[in-house]
């Protein structure tokens, strides 16, 4: 990584951090309207990495199988959004949604659709916050389901989209601890785009609260 | 896109495609509402069109979609809501039946306005298309699983069991349902092999995939079952299935064949030491009949030869005597005759055992009374053993009398006394015991009431080896010149003769204990009676005697006697001989015969000469008992060899009785 920018200050990780956990908390609402219960999402650590480094990351434990829900958006910047699980968590994510009461059976049905939706309720909620905090729009696809390893989840047609924004993801579902991880995938434009956003942030958070001034 | 057809056209574009189109402006009122969505929800367009969506389906108010619809106006997010998460919209199919479906949920930005577009997909079809593929794929697995002849049960990380086969009825008689939930410990003893393996984790991939255990059926009942194990792991979480296979059957076939198979073992281990018991008996009754039959040779030779020594002894001793009479008095040539008559007597003793052994002896059974017997010989018993040894003597009052020859028995008793003197070199105790036996069977015996005499001594005792020889005749372990060899062999004679039994224990350096095992008196035989008279030599009748032997030597010597004494002799040389003597001239007062003749005996002459003549007086003469025995007391009786005395009381008997 060159020193043009890509690289995150403590303080753009710990603003970027914010604006993701605020993200998966609207997620969080939605989700705890269909399960009826208290669901806790919450992101602690953000970084921006490359493909490369970002396919090994989502390979942690050795566990090769991976599951994502894929999302496009294109806005004031724009990529691929990820939202990535160890294919054994996902099975267990969706169990934890759709309720003990259906069988191992019911679940595998509707993993396909139920993991799809709860992709799309989740990474909806990150990027229309930050589409929110601009008061801009950014047009989102429909979530489609990868499935693969690491290189698999990050090849890209094109070579544009060479760095990842890469947060971790831990959710608390009906006493089920699952992680997972959310990857951004965008191009350097857009990195730079999301930099300025977020310094647009911190600067404005400063100027409500100057004594905040780090 | 660009579509460069009319607006005319997209109206019924709108209305041809298959999946519902709900078009809502930003006050999320209905603006578009395609023919698909009327005919599922039974809502025309002209019902719906201007009203918001939430006042036509109430419901959705709780739901996801409000927000949904207003975030793709904030933000231009586009959602999915599906079946799997939402409760959606009541949409029927022709047939009234429900509508599964998922609405996507897209912003549409016009030139002039923002809409949202609802996107109805019926995935009714799509649903049950897998659940058929699903329960397609189940129904083979199931006719798999279900039709297994063992039982199979599923296991979660808790050992409870999830799942069964139906199999585990027919296996175990559990109840299809009656499992599930439960610990898979009900099925088995608390000690097992099973347990220990579902205690570890799916990590070690070295863990055995079959068991035995010992399992227990819903009755309470244990069987044996084979078990094959596999781990799987679904969803983060651990599973085992275990595969139950009876093989109680086996294991008990197995079991009794063992069992079959080690009595059988028993069964010929068993066979073989009988065998070996039944080898060793036969040697041994193999032995004692070699010994007897070596006994009984010896016995036999011995008796001939005793018979035949006997009777050249008669004739010396009786040449002797005629001879020491008819000679002057001259002491030299006197002297030497009572040298030669005492070898003579002693070769005559000498014979006596030699016949006692081979039971061949004339035994003159009588009425004893040990308690009498035994005391009267100690003077001479001591005499015999010398001062060094003590003899004891136990003998209650309430032994009974036995029928013996009281002289054999005395001297039986006095070898048995020198014996251990012998035993004895430096001097200990003698006891000689008495005692009633009820039954003689224990020592081989008739059935019926003995008496036992025990000689015990507290000498050297004797080796096996020893033990084990010391009755055969010449035997001997003193000396050569200090004894005979036929002490022993004597006394067994005497015993076996009497109806009775000779037994020795010893102990090398404990001492010997002899025990004459004798037969008890009949309680009718007479009580004996004072001895008659002694005998005088009959010189004043004179007798005619008919003298039959069949030796000429013998006849010589006795017809000298005969002669000596006053008498006159026809000598015969066999039995019809004498016969024809007697038809010819009956004036004989008395027969004396031999018993041993070639042709007939003497026992047969006897009879013979009876029933012509019953009052003539017959004596028969013989070194044998070989006379039968209940018919030996109608005839006088002269044992060989005998002296002109002995001939002389004969003769007075025969007559006068």
């Amino acid at each position: 990584m060159t020193e043009n920018g890509t690289k995150l200050t403590e303080i753009e990780r710990d603003a970027l951090a914010e604006i993701a956990n605020m993200g998966v908390s609207r997620a969080a609402n939605s989700l705890r309207q269909m399960v009826g219960e208290q669901v806790l999402l919450s992101v602690p650590t953000v970084q921006i990495v490359t493909r490369q480094e970002a396919s090994k990351l989502v390979e942690r434990d050795n566990l090769k199988r991976l599951v994502a829900v894929q999302q496009s958006f294109e806005g004031p910047f724009g990529g691929r959004a990820l939202l990535i699980f160890p294919e054994a968590q996902s099975l267990e994510l969706v169990r934890s949604i759709v309720g003990d009461e259906h069988s191992l059976d019911d679940v595998i049905d509707l993993e396909q659709e139920a993991l799809a939706e709860t992709g799309n309720i989740i990474l909806n909620g990150c990027l229309a916050t930050i589409a929110n905090m601009l008061h801009r729009t950014m047009r989102m696809s429909l979530p489609s389901i990868v499935r693969g390893d690491g290189a698999a989840l990050f090849q890209s047609a094109g070579s544009a989209e060479q760095f990842v924004l890469f947060l971790y993801i831990d959710f608390n579902i009906k006493k089920r601890d699952v992680r997972g991880f959310i990857a951004l995938l965008m191009d350097l434009p857009s990195i730079a785009a999301l930099k300025e956003i977020v310094n647009d942030y911190v600067n404005n958070i400063q100027r409500q609260s100057p004594s905040h001034v780090g | 896109m660009l579509v460069k057809t009319a607006d005319f056209v997209i109206g019924p574009v709108f209305d041809a495609v298959d999946i519902g189109l709900v078009l809502l402006d930003n006050q999320q009122c209905i603006v578009g509402w395609n023919e698909w969505i009327a005919r599922v929800s039974r809502l025309s367009a002209e019902d719906v069109l201007g009203k918001n969506l939430c006042d036509v389906f109430t419901d959705l108010r709780s739901g996801r979609l409000p927000d949904v619809i207003d975030d793709a106006f904030q933000v231009g997010s586009s959602s999915i809501l599906t079946h799997a998460l939402n409760a959606l919209l009541p949409l029927q199919g022709e047939g009234g039946e429900r509508l599964l479906h998922n609405i996507v949920v897209r912003p549409v930005v016009s030139v002039s306005a923002k809409y949202c577009l609802l996107q109805i997909t019926d995935v009714t079809t799509a649903v049950s298309r897998e659940r058929l593929l699903r329960e397609r794929q189940n129904a083979r697995y199931y006719a798999i699983v279900d039709s297994a002849p063992d039982a199979i049960i599923t296991l979660d990380d808790s050992r409870k069991i999830q799942w069964v086969n139906g199999s585990v009825d027919d296996v175990l008689g559990y109840g299809h349902s009656e499992l599930l939930g439960q610990k898979i410990d009900i099925l088995l003893e608390p000690e097992n092999a099973l347990l220990p393996i579902l205690a570890k984790t799916s990590v070690h991939r070295e863990m055995p995939t079959a068991v035995s255990v010992v399992g227990r059926y819903r009755n309470g009942n244990t069987g044996h079952f084979e078990v094959s194990i596999g781990h799987w792991r679904a969803d983060r979480r651990d599973f085992v299935t275990t595969i139950w296979r009876d093989v109680t059957e086996r294991v008990t076939a197995d079991a009794a064949l063992r069992e079959a198979r080690d009595a059988l073992q028993k069964i010929n281990e068993e066979l073989e030491s009988r065998v070996e018991e039944r080898t060793r008996e036969s040697e041994v009754a193999l032995r004692q009949l070699h010994e007897s039959q070596k006994m009984e040779s010896i016995g036999q030779l011995t008796g001939g030869v005793a018979h035949d020594f006997n009777n050249l002894l008669a004739v010396v001793l009786g040449s002797l005597g005629l001879l020491k009479k008819a000679i002057p008095r001259d002491p030299r040539v006197s002297r030497l005759l009572d040298r030669a008559i005492q070898g003579a007597e002693r070769g005559a003793t000498l014979t006596t055992r030699l016949l006692a052994f081979a039971r061949r002896q004339e035994l003159k059974v009588e009425y004893v009374a040990l308690q009498k017997l035994i005391p009267e010989m100690l003077d001479f018993l001591r005499h015999s053993v010398g001062p060094n040894i003590a003899i004891h003597t136990e003998i209650s009052p309430d032994v009974c009398a036995i029928e013996v020859d009281a002289n054999q028995l005395e001297l039986a008793l006095i070898n048995l006394a020198v014996n251990a003197r012998d035993a004895m070199p430096e001097g200990g105790s003698l006891t000689i015991a008495c005692r009633n036996e009820v039954d003689g069977r224990a020592v081989g015996l008739a059935q019926g009431p003995f008496v036992c005499i025990t000689v015990t001594d507290t000498g050297e005792g004797m080796n096996e080896g020893t033990l084990a020889r010391a009755q055969e005749p010449f035997f001997t372990t003193k000396g050569v010149g200090k004894g005979t060899g036929l002490g022993l062999s004597m006394v067994q004679g005497f015993t076996a003769q009497s109806g009775g039994a000779t037994r020795l224990r010893s102990e090398l350096g404990k001492g010997t204990t002899v025990t004459l095992w004798l037969r008890r008196a009949r309680e009718d035989l007479d009580m004996p009676t004072a001895d008659a008279e002694s005998p005088e030599l009959v010189k004043a009748r004179h007798l005619r005697v008919l003298l039959v032997d069949d030796d000429i030597l013998v006849s010589m010597g006795a017809a000298d006697m005969l002669l000596d004494l006053g008498h006159s002799v026809t000598e015969a040389q066999s039995g019809s001989h004498a016969l024809k003597f007697l038809e010819s001239d009956s004036a004989f007062d008395v027969v004396v015969t031999d018993y041993a003749m070639p042709g007939m005996n003497g026992f047969e002459l006897a009879q013979r000469i009876k029933e012509r003549n019953s009052k003539l007086p017959i004596i028969l003469a013989t070194g044998y008992a070989e006379l039968p025995a209940e018919r030996s007391i109608e005839f006088e009786r002269l044992s060989k060899p005998y002296t002109a005395k002995d001939l002389a009381a004969a003769l007075e008997k025969a007559v006068n009785s």
